[in-house]
């Protein structure tokens, strides 16, 4: 070592003794030492391309199904949402309850600005979804002072706030009569008469969604976020700005969900603000498609959305007409069962399923 | 890169209790210091007055010249601040390598670069072999290795070590008494907070002992480690004949 300070000394005597220095933990006979392989963007990029090619083809012999279709869309518009969500909820350990304001503040930008302005809601997207994270951060930045529980609270009460100025502000959001958007078909409008251009449409948002969270989970960020999540201590310890870094993560997420709003309003044509807000309806259950999916996993919200949704059309359909409220039930059973025994999620309950198989447990 | 650290009358109030009072010391390139004192004493508090986790009531640190004071552990850790905690502080849920590229990123933006650099260090601490694993089914000492090369790949002007050898078995602690020698060779300032003072006479260029939140001597480990005012805070006051 002749210049033992400077900074590469260590990493150079490192790599010029491979496991020589390692105290005789290292078991005799092992080679030199390489850095293991890390999961990069472009190293899974393959895997990522083969699930969005399954999904097309479920679009594809889905086609002639309305009915499929209609449910497929709806899936798939969840799937982006869960995944987008998760970024902050599940990698950033940020449980907010309050995502729904997001998906309304992009709904409404782009609709208004496709009402009055007369702007393609394919432009009309972009500026949604840099509203949303604009507000995400802004209201994110007291909130994030409080952990755990307190944050989920508080993130619901955002919700609260939302709805009171969303009913008040008729003129942007058509108060508790609702927004309507025209029935006026064309491409530039985002209106179509079929189902399929939809389903290709939230397709395409899932995989948006989808792509951004495997860029961001393989990247600083992305290791920046679950440093964060698991202590924050450590993080700090390790130079990295915690809240900027929590600020970073929820404005992505807030960004994908404005995306999914505006295309939601869109498609549904019309909603007023407490549907938007509804917490059942989005705010809670684009965390519990994560949950259920696997938080923190890049897949997890996709499957917990081709699971919860198809499953709850099923039940409506099956217990809906028995009483009142009977499907939310057995739904709320089974999401229960699952918080209880998939407690990873189902991507977490099949890693370790295969964990088993490969140490060749029965 | 140098990493002299100056404490300048350091104090930090909490309530009633002067946990640091007025703690002055130097620390030169490439030195390894260490603090000793009974428990409650203040070490982990003065700790924290390094690194930034608290703000000081009264008093200054430099690091090579430049005042800290006022900034944030994360800046601290930029400008050259490396540590360990008492209580092992690992990311549960990342990997071993992971946890150490997370360190690694504050200086190399890039996947591979950091894995590159965070599996170096985990080679210096003799983790090398653990680097796929779970942190969270490592063991207390390889823990605390882990938070050592975590600590190392921030590339760090100074390393301050808290208690790093408690927990620890005979042979686990002449391992990582090692691995600290090998390090300050090659040229890393260390300021270590230990309780065996065994270790402390084998590894110290030189001793800070701290009593009641002040410093109470410092000198070198052989002077120290006699000083009858030492052996009285350690021991009591024997009963004179």
């Amino acid at each position: 070592m002749g210049k033992p300070s400077s900074a590469a000394a260590p990493l150079a005597a490192a790599e010029a003794r491979p496991g020589r220095d390692g105290q005789g933990q290292v078991p005799a006979g092992r080679t030199a030492a390489r850095t293991p392989e890390v999961g990069t963007f472009a190293r899974e990029l393959p895997l990522m391309a083969l699930v969005l090619a399954l999904l097309a083809g479920l679009i594809f012999a889905a086609s002639g199904d309305t009915f499929t279709l209609n449910i497929l869309s709806t899936a798939f518009l969840f799937a982006g949402l869960a995944s987008a969500w998760n970024l902050i909820g599940g990698f950033g350990g940020q449980f907010s309850l309050g995502h729904s304001v997001f998906f309304a503040v992009g709904a409404y930008t782009t609709a208004n600005l496709y009402l009055r302005a007369g702007v393609s809601p394919w432009f009309g997207l972009i500026p949604g979804a840099a509203l949303a994270a604009l507000v995400a951060a802004l209201v994110s930045w007291p909130v994030f002072r409080l952990r755990g529980p307190f944050f989920a609270i508080a993130t619901m009460a955002l919700t609260e706030v939302a709805l009171a100025l969303g009913n008040y502000f008729e003129s942007v959001t058509g108060g508790t009569r609702g927004l309507s958007i025209p029935f006026r078909l064309g491409f530039a409008n985002m209106i179509f008469r079929d189902r399929l251009s939809y389903a290709v449409l939230v397709y395409g948002f899932a995989a948006l969604c989808l792509l951004v969270v495997l860029a961001v989970v393989r990247s600083r960020l992305g290791y920046y976020l679950q440093a964060v999540r698991d202590n924050e201590q450590a993080a700090r310890a390790a130079g990295i700005d915690v809240t900027r870094t929590k600020l970073a993560g929820m404005a992505i997420s807030a960004a994908l969900t404005g995306v999914g709003g505006g295309l939601f309003l869109m498609s549904v044509r019309t909603a007023d603000p407490a549907s938007l807000l509804s917490l059942f309806e989005f705010g809670v259950k684009f965390a519990l498609i994560a949950l259920i999916g696997g938080l923190g996993t890049v897949y997890g919200p996709l499957l917990g959305a081709l699971l919860i949704v198809p499953l709850e059309n099923w039940l409506r359909a099956e217990f809906g007409g028995l009483a009142p409220g009977a499907n939310v039930i057995v739904l709320s059973l089974i999401l229960i069962l699952a918080s209880l025994f998939l407690k990873r999620g189902i991507v977490g309950a099949l890693q370790s399923a295969a964990d088993r198989l490969r140490r060749g447990w029965p | 890169m140098s990493g002299a650290l100056s404490v300048q009358g350091v104090s930090k109030r909490f309530g009633g209790l002067l946990a640091v009072d007025d703690v002055s010391f130097d620390v030169q390139p490439g030195e390894l210091v260490s603090i000793i004192g009974p428990n409650g004493a203040g070490k982990t508090t003065l700790f924290n007055l390094l690194t930034g986790q608290l703000a000081p009531s009264a008093g200054r640190v430099l690091l090579d010249g430049r005042d800290v004071s006022g900034l944030s552990p994360n800046r601290r850790a930029e400008i050259g601040f490396g540590r360990t905690f008492q209580i092992s502080q690992t990311l549960t849920s990342l990997t071993t390598l992971e946890n150490a590229m997370v360190g690694a990123f504050l200086h190399h933006r890039r996947i591979p670069d950091a894995a590159r650099r965070a599996f170096a260090m985990l080679e210096l601490v003799g983790l090398g072999h653990r680097a796929g694993v779970r942190a969270g089914v490592l063991t207390l000492s390889e823990r605390k290795r882990l938070e050592v090369a975590r600590a190392l790949a921030l590339d760090p002007k100074i390393v301050l070590l808290d208690e790093v050898m408690a927990g620890l078995n005979p042979t686990e602690i002449h391992e990582v008494v090692e691995l600290v020698q090998r390090l300050n060779r090659e040229g890393h300032t260390f300021l270590v907070i230990e309780h065996n003072l065994k270790v402390v006479r084998q590894f110290s260029h030189r001793v800070i002992v701290l009593e009641r939140g002040g410093k109470l001597a410092e000198g070198t480990a052989e002077d120290v480690l006699s000083n009858p005012r030492v052996v009285e805070a350690y021991v009591g006051k024997g009963r004179r004949p």
